[in-house]
């Protein structure tokens, strides 16, 4: 079957992982083959210690793939410099578990710290406003992270991976230190913002209570994909 | 504008910051003060140079610095006196003598200068007021170097007591200074000064002052001198043995060792003392600057940022280092009474400026290997 490739944001072939050298070398994953069409949100879940956080470093360039195939937003990143590899990851939204936001910085600054990634200065604070409106957080956009609830924290860090639009965002158990509402509301976000604008979600989670806001469920046990669910919308 | 995330990441934690100030202000503070004294001392070497009105000097080949003086023959100076462009030529005498504070009655070493009465031998014209110049004339007279430390007594003019358990009275004051050779300075008439040294006889000088015409050129009339006198003397510029004098100080005794090694622990301290600060504040923010990486900032960003809080912690910490030396050197120069001439030079300033920078960016340099490091992938 042939593909247009614009219409896939991730195009897994034959993809294996290994940790480790020599003798402690142990196979983490093995002959992964899964495509992401864009416009997607897929959910990878699975027990620990299954591969699921791997494969998503994987996607995000944040690793070098071993063996197999592996497009990321039409690029094959197999065999690309550690330079090439951080051009990639600016096109792709990490979003993980703890929020990573630097206490020291104001919301609105540590999501223009992102849109300073692109050069562009002279609107970054009206984009990083602008973004965190959109999460609800318009009236908290000059606070530090310390003055933040959790789930207020969690959405500064998705306005951080969202501001630049990216086309694929790779999210690792976002809601796991969330209470149940402030879970049910991040994901909503997301999902929101996905639909509206088109992006390809591949979200990590152990979290039942959101499985709902996928259009696709994968799951991944003892490295192989086990599962690849569509849940009609 | 970028966001200043170095500057926002260091003030963030307000203790941290006060701490890493206060320790780069104290290194900067000990290199001051190493360089100050070292400073000081290079230039009160070369203090009573400047102050003779005189612009050849003759020394003793053996002679290491003035206070470690060998005596040569005054004929020298008389070969000296016929030489073209000579106008004046000055024996000076000099030696230590054991000097009894009149109130406590304890002995000091104190440095004694025996010169001609009738010869103007310093610039300063204190030397030569009139009551001064009565002075130097009497029988057992001497004047005191203000500059003096006061465990020597009274100076004032009257004051009887002994030096080589010989009566002596002050006749008078001056301002020399004598560096660290010397705690203090006397200075009396030739004659006086072979009552008190007896056996010692005047034709036996210490230091030959040479006075040119104004218009001969010292260099040339050096060269012509030390091509011409036997070889017990040795012929000298004013630079010449002003120099020679802050080499013995500095290179061939222990004190130039001494502040040097003050100055590279000082340093190596700062460095620690950064290092220790960058290292936390690193280890800190580890997920961030992974988190930053994922994002796609690259790792010179990051070293970047790191270089900055250094440079910003060499500032901060400079600042007030520069003023508490300021206030170190001046409660220095009170404690010594002016005798230790130390003050802060704008290119000492400068150096240490540098020298803080180029700590801080070590220290950060060393400190960074953890972030350039840091695998972004470890952070998920």
């Amino acid at each position: 079957m042939t593909r247009i490739a614009s219409s896939t944001a991730v195009q897994i072939r034959q993809l294996s992982y290994f940790f480790g050298q020599g003798d402690l070398r142990k196979q983490v994953l093995y002959d992964i083959d899964l495509d992401l069409p864009r416009g997607q949100i897929v959910i990878m879940t699975g027990p620990s210690g299954s591969g699921k956080t791997t494969l998503l470093t994987l996607i995000g360039a944040l690793r070098t793939v071993q063996q197999g195939s592996l497009q990321v937003l039409d690029q094959e990143i197999v065999g690309l410099s550690r330079a090439a590899l951080v051009t990639v990851r600016r096109n792709i939204g990490f979003i993980f578990q703890a929020h990573n936001l630097f206490e020291s910085l104001t919301a609105s600054q540590n999501v223009e710290m992102a849109v300073e990634l692109l050069d562009r200065w002279g609107d970054k604070r009206q984009k990083a406003v602008q973004m965190l409106s959109q999460l609800g957080l318009a009236d908290r956009v000059d606070y530090k992270p310390s003055a933040l609830s959790g789930g207020q924290k969690q959405r500064v860090a998705i306005a951080r991976a969202l501001v630049n639009q990216p086309a694929l965002v790779l999210a690792d158990e976002p809601t796991a230190a969330l209470d149940k509402q402030s879970g049910r509301e991040v994901v909503t976000l997301m999902q929101e913002l996905a639909k509206s604008q088109g992006k390809t979600i591949l979200m990590v989670t152990h979290d039942n209570r959101i499985l709902d806001v996928a259009d696709r469920i994968i799951t991944l046990v003892d490295g192989r994909l086990e599962t690849d669910e569509s849940l009609a919308s | 504008m970028k966001t200043p995330l170095a500057l926002l990441n260091l003030t963030h934690e307000k203790t941290r910051l006060l701490v890493a100030i206060a320790g780069v202000a104290f290194a900067v503070l000990l290199v001051f003060m190493n360089l100050g004294f070292l400073g000081a001392l290079a230039k009160s070497a070369s203090q009573i140079y400047s102050q003779f009105d005189a612009d050849v000097f003759l020394l003793s080949p053996q002679t290491l610095e003035i206070s470690t003086n060998k005596a040569f023959p005054r004929e020298r100076l008389y070969q000296a006196a016929g030489f073209a462009g000579v106008e004046r030529t000055m024996p000076i005498y000099a030696g230590y003598g054991q000097w009894r504070n009149p109130e406590t009655r304890k002995n000091r070493s104190i440095f004694v200068f025996g010169i001609n009465p009738d010869d103007p031998v310093f610039l300063d014209p204190e030397f030569r007021s009139p009551q001064n110049l009565d002075a130097l004339r009497r029988p057992d007279t001497t004047l005191i170097d203000r500059l003096s430390r006061p465990e020597f007594g009274s100076q004032q003019a009257g004051t009887i007591t002994e030096l080589e358990r010989r009566r002596v009275t002050v006749g008078g004051q001056y301002v020399l200074g004598g560096g660290f050779a010397a705690d203090g300075t006397l200075l009396m008439s030739d004659q006086n000064f072979r009552r008190f040294f007896d056996p010692f006889p005047l034709n036996l000088i210490s230091v030959g002052l040479i006075k040119l015409q104004p218009e001969s050129d010292p260099d040339r009339v050096a060269a012509a001198l030390a091509a011409a006198l036997p070889k017990d003397v040795i012929v000298l510029t004013k630079p010449q043995i002003v120099d020679r004098e802050r080499t013995y100080w500095i290179s061939t005794t222990s004190i130039g060792f001494i502040f040097g090694l003050g100055v590279t622990i000082s340093c190596i301290v700062g460095v620690i003392i950064v290092y220790q600060i960058l290292y936390t504040d690193i280890a800190d923010h580890m997920k961030q600057y992974a988190t930053l990486k994922a994002m796609g900032y690259r790792s010179g960003f990051l070293v970047q940022t790191v270089i900055q809080e250094a440079i910003i912690l060499a500032v901060l910490g400079y600042i007030p280092g520069f003023i508490i030396s300021l206030g170190l050197y001046e409660l220095t120069r009170s404690a010594t009474a002016g005798g230790l001439p130390i003050g802060m030079e704008w290119e000492r300033a400068l150096f240490v400026l540098l020298l803080t920078l180029s700590m801080c960016i070590l220290s950060a340099v060393i400190s960074v290997r953890k972030v350039v490091l840091a695998d972004p992938a470890e952070v998920f």
